[in-house]
């Protein structure tokens, strides 16, 4: 259902579905395909609105419905395609571009963090069966966490990460030099167990 | 003669000798050897529409026009470059603001896209915000054109291709274009405020769409 | 999908992992420009250049450029350190007992076999010795031998030959001659090119807004010190009109 065409646009095969993407990211379509904002992330139902709307982890989606093909792209980024079977990703809403029918979206608990920033107390959470198509500003890291090889990553430049990992926030001393005090995060972000995390070659 | 030749996906290396110069975006010129002169010269006239003038259309970017002998690169603020031949038997519609370069040889003029044609179309269109004034190349030589992130190509012809005008770039072979209103289209295409545009292109020939939704 | 996701020991060592991003074998020390890292395997400190402690005789010797201490830390232990710079191209270069001037504002870690130097150019700074370090540019570098004329934004540097002069096109200096027209609303053209002769490569990219460089604004406002109060007058001027322009 999803394909993509070079590597920053990604292509909807349309035939009575409706597929979520963010709003806004439609450069080009053909075919009966009608666009509607959807009023949910979708699944959660109220409770879940109403902790989006609590936690300002905000998902611009809308739905696309009909036959036909769409042509989606969002600021020149590069678009990744990731398979879920069965599985959970966690993604910066921001990195979410689409997702296939049938996908759960909700918005998840991610833990506490050393520093004040609006980034990364909560996570957009997307689980079942089906594809996911994220964006990340140029061609994204694909890094595995074992046991034996914790990564530690830069929290702007963090994309999503899938597998059972366990977040933490770390912030010493080290990591406000190397981040620098002016801009960038004064936390990093530290992944333990065993999964895949995504990273982009830019910092938001 | 060799033609443009792309250095990467953001240079252009464009050879100038007599007889061929080359117009180009001012301030695109990112390095050159050889004998070269720059010298500024106004932008295309408007065709359909002339009295509207390039101030209200918005092609007042003066170009530069390169001549002499030597190689030139041209780029421009890091955007990505797609080159079009054109072999005299159609012509390039490329929104004026995105024309990097081309031959100076080639024939160009501004026209209005818009629900109305001529004048009142295109002060309608201007104040709106409906529609889009592109620049018509036409005749034998090679053409640069901007976009921010790639180049997507897509055939025109069977079923119409609908386009959000911010990613727009241009169109080449005998494509109509229709601009309207859509209900809906605001939340395809995100706009904010005022009347959401699309561009429904029909005929056949193709269009070129960058992978942005946003101008740069 | 981008294939097999990599590990420490399938990452390339001390190479690109795409043309975005590279991977430093970390064993040791390198100077690395704040906000390059992404992310990091294994035991490693970052540290401000005014607190390496032990390190302070090396980073003394080695990075001459007290007005960039700010802007870098050493990075110091064992593991997978990735570097990346807006999603530009990263583009590693070697130098064998050489130099190599580069725009500040691009160069983003280097081997402390490397010498820094601040180089005459507001902006740049040189690179002498034998060592490895690592440069974005907006676009892959395109390599360019002189004789060669440059627009100063898409200079991302410039190794062996001479420092470039300034050239103005001899159309622009009759008409500035001619006409005594300020320079100032006739900039956005092509009137002014760096010179590069001699024998050795530039540096080349796409032309882009130039990052903010702090240490820039710092060189140049020492420079104002060599002019009287008329001419103060004139650059508040030339400033103010530019100011304005900047904002329309």
């Amino acid at each position: 259902m999803f394909r993509r065409q070079g590597s920053k646009v990604l292509v909807v095969d349309l035939s009575g579905q409706t597929v979520k993407a963010l709003a806004g990211s439609m450069v080009a379509y053909e075919g009966d395909v009608t666009f509607k904002k959807g009023a949910m992330g979708g699944g959660e139902g109220l409770r879940g609105a109403l902790k989006r709307k609590a936690t300002g982890e905000s998902l611009d989606l809308m739905d696309m419905t009909g036959s036909g093909t769409v042509y989606l792209a969002h600021r020149a980024t590069e678009v990744e395609v990731v398979d879920l079977r069965g599985e959970t990703l966690r993604v910066e809403s921001s990195a979410l571009l689409a997702v296939a029918p049938g996908l759960r979206t909700a918005v998840e608990f991610s833990g506490l963090r050393g520093a004040s920033s609006g980034q990364g107390l909560f996570t957009t959470t997307v689980s079942g069966d089906g594809q996911v198509a994220v964006l990340s500003d140029g061609p994204p890291l694909v890094l595995e966490v074992t046991p034996q090889t914790p990564l530690v990553v830069d929290p702007d430049a963090y994309v999503c990460a899938k597998g059972q990992l366990q977040q933490s926030f770390v912030t010493d001393v080290s990591w406000r030099d190397a981040v620098g005090a002016g801009g960038g995060e004064a936390y990093s972000l530290r992944f333990e167990g065993s999964g895949v995390v995504y990273v982009q070659p830019a910092e938001r | 003669m060799p033609g443009f030749a792309l250095v990467n996906h953001k240079v252009v290396s464009v050879p100038v000798a007599p007889g061929r110069e080359v117009l180009a975006k001012r301030g695109a010129m990112l390095a050159y050897s050889g004998d070269v002169r720059f010298r500024p010269v106004s932008g295309p006239r408007p065709g359909l529409g002339g009295l509207v003038g390039r101030a209200l259309s918005g092609e007042a970017a003066p170009l530069m026009v390169a001549d002499g002998s030597g190689q030139v690169s041209y780029g421009y603020a890091g955007l990505a470059v797609h080159l079009v031949h054109l072999d005299g038997t159609g012509s390039l519609s490329v929104e004026s603001d995105r024309l990097l370069c081309h031959d100076a040889g080639l024939q160009t003029a501004v026209v209005f896209l818009g629900q109305q044609g001529g004048v009142r179309g295109a002060v309608r269109g201007a104040v709106t915000g409906q529609g889009l004034f592109t620049t018509q190349v036409s005749g034998v030589g090679d053409v640069a054109v901007l976009a921010h992130g790639g180049v997507l190509e897509l055939p025109v012809g069977g079923r119409p291709v609908v386009v959000d005008p911010q990613a727009y770039v241009g169109h080449v072979g005998a494509v109509q274009v229709d601009v309207s209103a859509s209900v809906g289209w605001r939340d395809a295409v995100g706009r904010g405020s005022g009347e959401a545009v699309q561009l429904r292109l029909s005929g056949s020939g193709s269009v070129l769409v960058q992978a942005s939704e946003e101008r740069f | 999908m981008t294939g097999q996701p990599l590990g420490p020991s399938t990452l390339p060592h001390n190479d690109n992992v795409n043309p975005y991003s590279y991977n430093i074998a970390l064993d040791g020390t390198w100077f690395l420009r704040k906000g390059a890292m992404i992310a990091y395997y294994g035991q490693m400190r970052f540290e401000a250049l005014s607190s390496v402690g032990s390190l302070t005789g090396m980073v003394a010797r080695q990075f001459s450029s007290p007005m960039y201490t700010r802007e870098w830390v050493v990075a110091t232990g064992q593991g997978s350190l990735m570097v990346a710079d807006r999603g530009h191209d990263v583009n590693s270069l070697d130098l064998e007992d050489g130099n190599l001037t580069v725009r500040a504002s691009n160069l983003l870690a280097f081997t402390p076999d490397l010498q820094l130097k601040q180089s005459i150019v507001p902006g740049f700074l040189t690179l002498i010795g034998t060592g490895t370090f690592l440069a974005s540019s907006n676009g892959p570098v395109v390599f360019a031998e002189p004789p060669l004329r440059v627009d100063p934004q898409a200079l991302v540097g410039w190794a062996d030959c001479p420092s470039p002069s300034h050239h103005f096109d001899a159309g622009w200096m009759s008409d500035f001659l001619g006409a005594a027209q300020g320079l100032l609303g006739r900039q956005s053209g092509e009137e002014r090119q760096f010179d590069f002769t001699g024998a050795g490569t530039v540096l080349l990219q796409s032309s882009e807004l130039v990052v903010e460089d702090p240490a820039l604004l710092q060189q140049i406002t020492e420079q104002t010190g060599m002019l009287g109060t008329g001419q103060l007058q004139s650059l508040v001027t030339t400033l103010q009109a530019r100011l304005q322009g900047a904002q329309q």
